[in-house]
């Protein structure tokens, strides 16, 4: 697609509200929320949290 | 049939982006995680097996921050909370929109910020989104529209040239161009 200024897509005249919206923006909206999302989603779960959910698992099955 | 602690397990990645979605701020987000974790681990009789285990755990994340805020009486807005809280290491040519968004979406209500991600990122849907969040379909959509309007005004300057935002970005904007043209570093712009 083509961007705007600053690569942000000029405003579009549509006004969709489902999630696959074609809409310019929405869809630049999109690829910008799972840039700063996506990599959290990814990162390993810490030692601390899941040794939490373990311990937890092993005192209800015991 | 899955055990109710594996549920806990697969479901940790998208608590993180809804707490990340609520907090703004990374480290507030895993500790929030934690605390929900723990909340659903002590209340895990009540849970009916075979119901909704997605909706039942971000409900109680989402209560969790809702009473923590509470508790911390805090009133924070943009001006306390770092642009960069949400991410990210981008260093493409559209790294400075990103951060423009991360700031737009810092100043999103908290309830459309996460209807907003959990639908665009999580691909929840509305019907998911409003079991999660304890309110009616239609609340949902509403909740979802409003965030991406709002942005898209933010974003493309549809706004009275007074905003606050806008000056605020058109601001950062000069100084980081000033900056690149005396090949300064600007990463420490990014955290007021």
């Amino acid at each position: 697609m083509t961007g705007g200024k600053d690569g942000v897509p000029e405003k579009s005249r549509q006004d969709k509200t489902s999630s696959d919206s074609d809409n310019p923006f929405d869809i630049w909206l999109k690829r910008g929320l799972h840039q700063l999302f996506d990599d959290v989603a990814n990162e390993p779960i810490p030692d601390e949290l899941l040794r939490l959910i373990e311990e937890d698992r092993d005192e209800r099955s015991s | 049939m899955t055990s109710f602690h594996d549920q806990v397990i697969q479901i940790l990645p998208k608590l993180r982006i809804q707490a990340l979605s609520l907090t703004r701020n990374r480290s507030a987000a895993e500790d929030l995680v934690q605390d929900a974790v723990c909340n659903a681990l002590a209340a895990q009789d009540s849970f009916i097996p075979g119901t909704n285990f997605s909706a039942w755990m971000h409900r109680i994340l989402r209560n969790r921050f809702i009473s923590d805020l509470r508790k911390r009486r805090e009133t924070t807005d943009i001006e306390d909370v770092p642009a960069s809280s949400f991410a990210s290491n981008a260093t493409h040519e559209d790294s400075l929109a990103l951060k423009d968004l991360s700031m737009a979406l810092s100043r999103l209500p908290a309830d459309q910020r996460e209807a907003l991600v959990m639908v665009v990122v999580q691909g929840m849907s509305y019907e998911a989104l409003a079991e999660a969040t304890g309110c009616a379909v239609g609340t949902a959509k509403s909740r979802v529209f409003r965030a991406r309007r709002q942005l898209e005004a933010w974003m493309t300057g549809d706004l009275p040239a007074n905003d606050k935002l806008r000056v605020k970005v058109a601001a950062l904007r000069a100084t980081l161009d000033d900056r690149r043209r005396k090949g300064l570093k600007s990463d420490d712009l990014f955290t007021f």
